[in-house]
């Protein structure tokens, strides 16, 4: 009872709380997660979950999907052009994206762009806040995102065919099937996602008087997936998870007479996985080798480009033992060759292997313990060791108190060590303090998260330019971070009516602790809304996203900034029940004609319409 | 009469590169922005600008191009303003474009955007503008017989422009790199500092590319001054030179600098005084001078001396900034005492003199 009343004494008064947005999983039959870890050591952490329900209200792109219904603030180049993410106030670098338990951030830039990704190739999209290096290794600072394919092993035959036809030509075709008995597991998937993209900017005009629009913007998006697993027996289980991309974009101009430009990227992602469950003794083995290129053509009518491309191998061994019934061992190590050669950067290879070592430990029911440290080999950087500690404690039905702290990292990419000229091998990795206390409240139907986090991020790597002119990269800035997230989601049944409302609001600071200035292009302010309602064959949604003015410029001149905008979409849709469920729907986006940028001179569309068709069968 | 007027053409038409000169005999100002200077400012992520300061620093503008033309884009990578007459040409290489404006309202006018592909530098010679164009560049590190390479250090040209209807008009093909140049006797002088060894030579009145003068590496900075071309160049690891063309029989003298002066960036001739910088510092000989001067006059509290003028009996130098802030121009007397600071745009690379 002291120890109870001391740690709410502790960390009440300094009131930070968090809410995991309740996710509605209604799936009882045996379903074999992709990253056990995810679930296992998040319990002192936020974790966010989209499933295929609200994947399907939103845009096929990840950044439509994210960007109306998490805490992360995104930088657009246009709609569908290049999109990255600030995840509590850090850089771009500083979220790792997860596939299936396998870090995916590009080995040269060290990011993700969220526009090259749909979000129906996968059986659901989470976004953990917070660090998570010790798990995922570099990146892993803001938070981490994470496309999973979960297989499951049921009699089952389903197929999910989305087909969206939208202003400015967009096109989408996206379809999933599931093959399945006890033993065997397919998952196969298709995605195409297109536009013209040739949208009017609302009321500009060029010199001459003419409307202006959207140039050279047009975009095609082609994934294919294939995942396949197989139970051997009880004990022992197989899978193999495939994907490849091709995302092949124009560049919108920002003014008429630029040079078109175009950028065509791709990936393909191989990962086969061995599952052991010996009762104490658990064993997950991974082998994964992900291929990713791009081309940057500088001008569309030549065929002369520039390219680069990276080939990594990651092998992955995590080993957990049952040393007690409420305590629980890990140990991961990890091994990552990447072949990197391009243009810019020409030809190297590194190696990385880590060990990294984690207890789990359940003191009560409801109080929870995570704790961990790692530490990376590798002769391309000094590595720093990282830890991780979590607590949770459920004070009571309707409070859970959640701490964690840890230590985490983005290591140099091939672009910073390697590019011609600049690149800079006496870099360390940007490395982070950070600490956060979440409050979850749940009541009924009703759960609300708070989470309250500092970060003290030093050696962060900035390109600057040299005395000689030339850009060369340099672990410059100090920057602190703190603010609040809160999430809520809240669902009521009366009869046949359903109402669920999910929002989230972030407060951030992120601030450069030499200059004390807000980091540019980090919000003070974001915040999203969902509201649906559904009865019987009927249901609507509404969808709200505001987001806080940014500065584009590191002084923090108030002329220079982007200014906040306000979002709204809603939608309804009709199923007629012909099949499993066969749902026509309709959208209008940016309902109010906002007239927007997230980007200066990237120009967002006013009012637009979308209509899809889903069949399930 | 006639020869006045020639004269005063020429005048006008010579000293474009780091500075710009065109004399008006009365002192009325002819708008808000005239008797001061105008500092470009390149832009980074954002579109270029352009500032503005009266010659006794009483008024400044900031962005001026805004300020009078709204929300208009001015354009990425702004690169040099030419004048002509009663109007001012901003160069934005980054997005194909100049902008035609009233030099002393700065209000636009006019685009000329076809038939340029990255405008570096322009001159004016009877209503017309011949302005560099980089076109594509040569990838780095690739081998020279490599395709991209090839076209990126042969495509350069010099594109024609009426600038009685602001329209591009035709090109010459220089089968060489290009940037900065100077227009003197009916020929352009051009240099190139990054691919280009030569001084190429163009009849303006034929078109023709001449025989090429043979100058050396790095060469960017160019002046005439009474009959002779000086050009500064100015590698790292190799000695810093000023090789003087004269141009009535191409023969080429040099004044080599001492290696601690490697480096050397940009050159601006005033009063018969040669004025060159290397690294922040600002060092001056006569323009007679054998040998070079080791002694500066100033040193620059800045990140990297990224704009150069000497003009009106002051310097001014401009600040590259990190170019993701406003960065700062600085204006010094001849002796060096620093008598005005200024708070411009993002990459202040050049200013430009409007009296």
């Amino acid at each position: 009872m002291t120890l109870r009343k001391q740690f709410l004494l502790v960390f009440v008064f300094v009131c930070q709380c968090m809410s995991a947005q309740s996710d509605t999983i209604m799936k009882l039959k045996e379903v074999v997660v992709s990253d056990a870890n995810l679930k296992k050591y998040s319990n002192s952490q936020s974790v966010l979950k989209l499933n295929d329900s609200i994947i399907n209200k939103n845009g096929a792109l990840l950044t439509d999907l994210l960007h109306f219904n998490s805490t992360i603030y995104f930088k657009e180049y246009g709609r569908g052009m290049l999109s990255t993410v600030s995840f509590r106030g850090t850089t771009s670098s500083q979220t790792a994206v997860i596939w299936n338990g396998i870090n995916i951030n590009s080995q040269m830039d060290g990011s993700t762009d969220f526009n090259t990704i749909s979000g129906t190739d996968y059986s659901s999209v989470s976004v953990k806040a917070g660090g998570g290096s010790l798990i995922y290794g570099s990146g892993a600072i803001g938070g981490t995102v994470h496309l999973n394919n979960d297989l499951a092993f049921y009699d089952r035959f389903e197929n999910n065919l989305k087909l969206d036809y939208g202003s400015f030509n967009t096109i989408g075709l996206n379809y999933k099937t599931n093959i399945s008995n006890k033993n065997w597991s397919t998952q196969i998937g298709i995605s195409k996602n297109s536009s013209t993209n040739d949208y009017k900017y609302l009321n500009q005009y060029t010199w001459r008087g003419e409307q202006r629009w959207n140039q050279n913007g047009q975009y095609d998006i082609i994934t294919l997936s294939a995942n396949l697993g197989y139970k051997i027996d009880t004990k022992n289980t197989v899978k193999l998870y495939s994907q490849t991309s091709n995302t092949d974009r124009n560049t919108s101009l920002i003014s008429e007479s630029e040079t078109k430009s175009k950028y065509v990227n791709g990936f393909n992602r191989n990962l086969l996985e061995y599952d052991g469950d010996f009762g104490r003794f658990k064993t997950n083995l991974k082998t994964a080798y992900i291929f990713e290129n791009y081309q940057y053509f500088a001008d569309n009518s030549l065929k002369n480009y520039t390219y680069g491309k990276t080939e990594s191998l990651t092998t992955k061994a995590d080993l957990g033992y049952t040393l007690f019934k409420a305590m629980q061992i890990n140990t991961i190590l990890n091994y990552n060759r990447t072949k990197g050669f391009g243009s810019g950067f020409g030809d190297h290879t590194r190696e990385i292997s880590s060990a990294a070592f984690l207890i789990k430990q359940d003191f009560s029911k409801d109080w929870k313990n995570e704790i961990g440290v790692r530490k990376e080999f590798t002769n391309n950087y000094k590595s720093p060791v990282l830890f991780s500690f979590g607590s949770s404690y459920q004070l009571s039905k309707l409070y859970n108190l959640k701490l964690n702290l840890s230590r985490n990292f983005r290591i140099p990419t091939f672009n910073d060590l390697y590019w011609e000229e600049g690149g800079n091998l006496n870099l360390r990795p940007e490395s982070s303090y950070q600490a956060e206390i979440g409050n979850v409240f749940t009541f009924s139907n009703f759960s609300l998260t708070q989470t309250f986090y500092y970060y003290k991020i030093k050696d962060l790597l900035q390109w600057v330019p040299g005395s000689n002119g030339i850009w060369t990269p340099q672990n410059t800035d100090k920057v602190n971070s703190y603010g609040a997230e809160t999430l809520l989601s809240w669902r009521k049944q009366l009869g046949k009516n359903i109402l669920a409302v999910n929002a989230t609001y972030a407060h951030t600071i992120s601030e450069d602790s030499e200059t004390k200035k807000q980091l540019f292009f980090v919000p003070f302010n974001k915040t999203t809304a969902a509201i649906s309602y559904s009865r019987n064959r009927i249901s609507a949604n509404y969808q709200f996203l505001y987001n806080g003015f940014v500065y584009t410029r590191s002084d923090n001149n108030p002329d220079e900034t982007i200014n906040s905008y306000l979002v709204s979409n809603i939608g309804i849709d009709y199923d007629f029940k012909f099949l499993k469920s066969s749902k026509l729907g309709f959208q209008v986006l940016n309902l109010f004609n906002e007239s927007y940028e997230s980007l200066e001179n990237r120009i967002m569309p006013g009012r637009n319409f979308n209509m899809y068709l889903i069949l399930k069968f | 009469m006639k020869l006045t007027k020639l004269f005063l053409i020429a005048l006008s038409t010579t000293l474009f590169v780091s500075c710009s000169n065109d004399d008006d005999t009365s002192n009325e100002p002819k708008g808000v922005y005239d008797n001061g200077f105008f500092i470009l400012n390149e832009g980074s992520a954002g579109q270029g600008s352009v500032s503005f300061s009266n010659d006794d620093f009483t008024s400044f503008t900031k962005d001026v191009y805004t300020a009078a033309n709204g929300n208009d884009l001015l354009g990425e990578y702004a690169q040099n303003i030419f004048f002509d007459g009663d109007k001012a040409y901003i160069i934005a290489g980054g997005s194909n474009v100049i902008n035609v404006v009233n030099r002393y309202t700065f209000k636009l006018i006019a685009k000329i955007d076809t038939g340029l592909k990255n405008p570096r530098y322009g001159v004016v010679k009877d209503g017309k503008a011949y302005v560099t164009n980089a076109n594509t560049y040569a990838p780095y590190g690739k081998p020279a017989d490599d395709a991209a390479v090839i076209t990126g250090n042969t495509d350069d040209y010099v594109a024609v422009i009426n600038l009685a209807t602001n329209t591009y008009e035709s090109k010459i093909d220089l089968n060489a790199t290009a940037n900065r140049l100077v227009l003197e006797n009916g020929k352009l002088y051009i240099t190139e500092p990054y691919s280009s060894t030569k001084l190429l030579v163009v009849n303006i009145a034929t078109k023709a590319v001449e025989t090429p003068i043979e100058i050396g590496s790095s060469a960017d900075c160019l002046e005439v001054e009474n009959g002779t071309l000086f050009v500064l160049r100015g590698s790292y690891g190799d000695r810093s030179e000023i090789v003087k063309v004269k141009l009535s029989d191409k023969s080429v003298s040099k004044i080599t600098f001492p290696e601690s002066l490697d480096g050397a960036a940009f050159m601006d001739i005033e009063n018969s005084k040669i004025y060159y910088t290397v690294n922040n510092s600002v060092y001056a000989i006569n323009t007679n001078a054998t040998t070079a001067s080791t002694t500066f006059i100033l040193t620059a509290d800045i990140g990297y001396l990224y704009g150069f003028a000497v003009k009106n009996d002051r310097i001014y130098i401009a600040d590259s900034g990190d170019y993701k802030a406003d960065s700062k121009a600085y204006i010094y007397n001849l002796t060096g005492t620093l008598q005005k600071e200024l708070t411009v745009g993002v990459g202040p690379n050049g200013f430009y003199f409007n009296n």
